[in-house]
């Protein structure tokens, strides 16, 4: 099955990034494996049925198994969610790319 | 159903005190004092039920499934607690109308109503579970109504949390061993079950669970130092709960669970010897006090201790004994606290030294102190006597060599003698030994305060030659605590000569000895104290915590990279491969379903293999970026060639929504990623591909290989039928698993609300640095302008005659979308779309908007976006709640039809998902994009002398942006960080000479005149 080299690609890559300190990077790499893991959860419906569910329209010999579909979309809007509060963590300070935990103005306990 | 109407009155009245309160201020009391007294009028005939030997019980299903039941049965023990929560309570409400300030009090009534609800529910309950989460109400109460009275409670009021919420979670594992060990939730049948006889060490375990919850709960020594803590509440709060009520909570479950585990030695030993220890420590530890409530505090604790300590004996008598004891403590020391308020309302001050003589001036206060006193120290003819010599003759029957009994009888004697001396200087410190001060500089002794707090004291004087009556209320409690039974404790003043007897001569006899010596004897005790207290001790605990915690945290801090997405990457890998290898090993792989590849996938592979390679090395960040969005849309095109069409359309908005909130964050972040060591980006993409190879070959070993499961053909078959939708996805996402999306939604806007809630806490120069504290300076740029004036210099560094057009364009395509997000919102029960996709739709409105300004600014009303998201979830909340009632089950939809077309809830679920996906675009449009991009030579930066600066004078920031989310329009940034509310200086600070901008964007719908400043 092609989609599990893609799924596969898409691990490597994402990993990569995530091992990275720069926070955008790690960013990028969550939504790499975010696509890795909707690929995955969109194979376990068995790809060899690929017709819309759409009751009207696909015989259903052929339709896809909807509920990994919804499952992935449920994913999808979750992932857009994380992505964009780590994005907003990721631009405190202008800089995401260091050593030490960004400056907040609170003393903290060490 | 008899005294379902008490807990149906106490229910009704938690509901109504809202309103109460709106309409008559801190007068509330006399109404809601009025519904206890009727409350305890409808108890009257269960209480006749119980007394003629009956238990009158009742139950409704609540979880079947579990055979959990709301189930209550009256019997002595919850009839003797359920009198005292509701008389006292009256008493102290009644007392509350004069001690508050006026006002609505609304957290101080409702809090209090709502605590005797759930001890009320607690004490008569007979299900295992209603009883914890009972429990845990009664914690939690507890817990606000210390933590309301304002900074000087913060402390106290966690610390009592961290003590009870230990309890809570003890009892909670007793009760899950109870049930799993009896199978049962019914209490009666699961107390006296025979597998307790059966097997000691079960029983001996459980039993220590429960005596140490309610050893928290009833501030036995070493938990008792939140009890002293919890003075920091208000007067009444401290009469009802900290005398009567919470503390009594412990007392109650120790009777409750007595049938199980009286015998048992471990239960004997442990409350006997915590409950002597506790009762000598809380009087010594009294005695130390220079705050008269504090000292009332630790008389509690001391007091409490006797009633365990005679609890822990588990005889007849001795139960007998300890409910007895429960009835004069509450009647005495709730008027004894109440009486510390009187005292304070006059001398207006409560440390011993400084009140000052008040005999003089409140001769009846003076009077029923000395009543309540005398009760409290055992001083005959008066009730508190009678208890005290029935816990002594208990305290003889200790379990064990007789030597014992005698051991607990003097320890509880010596320590009698303690408590008749902090009763002497409760009255002489309060009444007699103070300072005289002159009358007009003292308040005046409140009529009201001072009866309601005289009553318990002075109904405890004809009870003391009633006893026999009273014995008719404390057998049945007895006997409930021991089934099987039939105790006859005769409680009498007069027991004829004996040892007890002798004790309480012994204990007045010292206690005069100590009032004639008195001065001398405070300075001793006052001097005899611990260099710290149980705060202290809880302190520590905590800083210590805290530091090893601090030590975790280093171990994957973010000093070091990221070693700790690499352990659990490794880890996963480890597992993956190995599982892999295992099953390639063992077992044959069923064959692979015919036809799993198409063409389109190889083709996809290569293109997604190519962006993935840019993306992992380019340094640029915007290549980095368009290779992302490559893939997404690579992505996008592999999802439809599965044949997900809503999954596709979701995914491309949702790409489209990822790559503009990534450049707003760009802008503000330096160009390049940084270079690492190769060593080091070698062993990280060693290990990438290993995790890659693992998840990959995951995928190829266990999908593919089977038919469409069963659900997958229900679905096909079924779904279209019950929905009436022909979307199978659709129906899925808002009807068949409604709840999952619900709790997607609830994501979403957190998402949104956290980014808000953290920002709040960031100061503004921290998440805005000048330029140049950001690691690359602002840059020379690329092309040298003509010089500032000149139309070429306009043309590029001016942004707003570069968004004319795009302003005349949102007026049409604003309008096309919007009707093109309905439309997709409507069909989207049938064919692709519904409520996520028609949301992102409608937020490139959003984005169009935020983008045809020439200058940021917040797209909608400060507070739209917060709104937005709490409606949306609202919205879902109520649309699951409607099923819940008309359909029977959470989030069901109901289905009908409106002029002809069909129309289900699941429409109205969908506009909550609307709702709440726009929310969170709005945030992150509005406080990403905020246009102090600190070097990119774009937007309002002005190029002067050759270089780039920025020209962000008149410009909302971040730090503003996110306070105006929650407060609304403010002058300028907050400098606050733990969200305390804006002061009136926040919203109107002195206007630098700029002329503000009209912040809102709604020029762009209406065509008005932009009011911006040119050139």
């Amino acid at each position: 099955m092609i989609l599990a080299v893609t799924v596969g690609v898409l691990t490597a890559g994402g990993v990569y990034l995530l091992l990275q300190r720069s926070m955008v990077r790690a960013v990028f790499g969550l939504t790499l494996i975010s696509h890795a893991a909707n690929f995955a959860l969109l194979a376990s419906g068995v790809p060899a049925w690929r017709g819309e569910p759409l009751a009207d329209r696909t015989d259903i010999a052929v339709a896809a198994d909807p509920l990994p579909q919804a499952f992935v979309l449920t994913a999808i809007v979750i992932t857009l969610a994380v992505t964009i509060f780590m994005l907003a963590m990721a631009v405190l300070g202008h800089d995401d790319d260091q050593y030490r935990t960004p400056e907040t103005g609170e003393a903290h306990q060490q | 159903m008899t005294g379902l109407v008490t807990l149906a009155l106490l229910a009704g009245l938690v509901a109504l005190t809202p309103v109460v309160t709106a309409l008559a201020g801190r007068a509330s009391g006399w109404l809601i004092g009025a519904v206890y007294v009727a409350a305890a009028i409808a108890f009257i005939p269960a209480t006749q039920a119980v007394l003629a030997g009956d238990t009158p019980e009742w139950a409704l299903p609540w979880m079947p499934a579990l055979n959990v039941e709301l189930a209550f049965r009256i019997d002595g023990i919850g009839v003797v607690f359920t009198h005292i929560a509701l008389l006292i309570g009256a008493a102290v409400l009644f007392y509350s109308t004069h001690y508050l300030d006026k006002g609505r009090n609304l957290s101080f009534y409702w809090l209090m109503v709502a605590f005797t609800f759930s001890m009320v529910a607690l004490v008569l309950t007979n299900d295992l579970v209603v009883l914890f989460i009972a429990w845990e109400l009664t914690s939690l109460a507890s817990f606000m109504l210390i933590a309301r009275s304002g900074s000087s409670g913060e402390a106290p009021s966690f610390r009592t949390l961290l003590i009870t919420f230990i309890g809570g979670v003890l009892l909670l594992v007793a009760v899950g061993f109870i049930i799993a060990f009896t199978g049962t939730t019914n209490i009666v049948a699961a107390l006296t079950d025979p597998f307790w006889a059966a097997n000691p060490a079960a029983t001996t375990a459980v039993a220590l669970l429960v005596a140490i919850a309610a050893m928290t709960k009833s501030a036995q020594f070493p938990f008792h130092t939140w009890l002293p803590d919890a003075m920091a509440a208000a007067t009444p709060v401290s009469a009802y709960l900290h005398a009567a009520a919470v503390v009594k909570a412990g007392i109650f479950l120790l009777i409750r669970f007595s049938p199980a585990f009286h015998t048992t030695p471990a239960w004997n030993g442990l409350l006997i010897t915590a409950g002597l220890i506790t009762t000598a420590l809380g009087g010594w530890f009294a005695l130390n006090q220079a705050d008269l409530k504090k000292l009332m505090a630790y008389s509690t604790v001391s007091q409490l201790g006797l009633i365990v300590a005679a609890i822990g004996v588990g005889s007849e008598l001795a139960l007998a004994a300890a409910v007895f004891h429960v009835i004069a403590h509450a009647l005495f020391k709730s008027g004894l606290f109440m009486m510390v308020g009187v005292v304070d309302h006059i001398g207006h001050t409560r440390m011993f030294g400084r009140i000052p003589q008040l005999f003089r001036v409140a001769p009846i206060s003076f009077a029923v102190t000395i009543i309540g006193t005398a009760s409290m120290a055992g001083i005959p003819p008066l009730l508190g006597f009678a208890s005290k010599e029935t816990v002594f003759m208990a305290l003889r029957e200790t379990p064990g060599a007789a030597a014992l009994g005698w051991l607990a009888l003097i320890a509880g004697a010596a320590a009698s003698v303690l408590t008749f001396a902090y009763c002497a200087k409760i009255v002489f410190g309060s009444f007699v030994d103070g300072p005289e001060v002159p009358a007009e500089k003292l308040g005046h002794e409140d009529r009201v305060m001072l009866t309601f707090a005289a009553l318990p004291i002075l109904a405890s004087v004809p009870l003391a030659f009633m006893l026999p009556t009273l014995e008719k209320l404390v057998v049945p409690a007895a006997a409930a605590a021991l089934p099987g039974t039939d105790p006859h404790p005769h409680l009498a003043l007069w027991h004829g000569i004996s040892p007890e007897l002798i004790a309480s001569a012994l204990i007045i006899a010292a206690g005069i000895v100590i009032i004639l010596i008195r001065q001398r004897a405070w300075e001793f005790f006052t001097a005899a104290t611990l260099p710290f207290n149980g705060a202290d001790v809880i302190d520590v605990i905590t800083r210590l915590l805290s530091r090893l915690g601090a030590r975790a945290t280093r171990l994957i801090g973010d000093e070091r990279g990221a070693p700790h997405a690499a352990a659990i990457v490794g880890l996963m890998t480890v597992v993956s491969i190995g599982g892999l290898a295992t099953v390639l090993a063992d077992h044959e792989l069923p064959a692979a379903q015919a036809n799993l590849s198409r063409p389109i996938d190889f083709v996809l592979l290569g293109l997604i293999g190519f962006s993935v390679i840019a993306v992992c090395f380019s340094r640029s960040r915007m290549t980095a970026t368009v290779a992302l969005s490559a893939i997404g849309i690579l992505a996008t095109i592999q999802i439809m060639a599965i044949g997900a069409p809503d999954v596709t359309l979701t995914q491309l908005l949702v790409e489209a929504m990822t790559i503009i909130v990534i450049m707003l964050v760009l802008q503000k972040l330096p160009r390049t990623f940084w270079k690492y060591p190769k060593r080091m980006q070698i062993r990280r993409g060693v290990l990438a591909i290993l995790a890659g190879i693992g998840v990959g070959g995951m995928t190829w070993a266990m999908a593919g290989r089977r038919e469409r499961s069963d659900i997958a053909m229900w679905y096909l078959n079924e779904a279209p039928e019950i929905s009436g939708g022909n979307n199978i996805v659709n129906v899925i996402l808002v009807e068949f698993r409604a709840l999952d999306t619900f709790g997607e939604l609830t994501v979403l806007g957190m998402a949104g609300i956290a980014i808000v809630a953290v920002m709040s806490t960031v100061r503004d120069k921290y998440i805005d640095p000048p330029a140049s504290e950001v690691p690359e300076m602002p840059r020379r740029p690329w092309i040298v302008l003509r010089p500032r004036g000149s139309m070429a210099h306009r043309a590029v560094s001016l942004a707003w005659p570069n968004v004319v057009a795009m302003q005349l364009m949102v007026r049409i395509v604003g309008p096309i979308l919007a009707i093109t997000s309905a439309l997709i919102f409507w069909r989207g029960h049938n064919e692709p779309g519904g409520g996520f996709i028609a949301a992102l739709v409608g937020s490139a409105i959003v984005g169009l908007l935020y983008m045809s300004t020439s200058k940021d600014r917040a797209i909608g009303p400060p507070r739209a976006p917060l709104f937005l998201i709490g409606g949306g979830v609202l919205v879902a909340l109520l649309t699951g709640i409607v099923g819940l009632i008309f359909a029977g089950s959470f989030l069901e939809p109901i289905h009908g039809y409106i002029l002809g077309e069909h129309f289900s809830t699941s429409l109205i679920f969908d506009v909550g998902v609307y709702m709440a996906v726009v929310g969170l675009i709005l945030v992150s449009f509005n406080l990403l994009g905020t246009s102090d991009s600190a070097f990119t030579p774009a937007g309002d930066d002005v190029l002067y002398l050759g270089e780039m600066h920025r020209d962000v004078v008149d410009h909302e920031r971040t730090r503003e942006r996110t306070d105006e989310m929650v407060h609304g329009e403010l002058a300028g940034p907050m400098e606050n960080m733990r969200g305390e509310p804006p002061t009136a200086e926040d919203y109107f600070r002195e206007e630098s000479d700029h002329t503000r901008l009209s912040r809102s964007s709604r020029h762009i719908g209406s065509g008005t005149q932009m009011k911006e400043r040119g050139e």
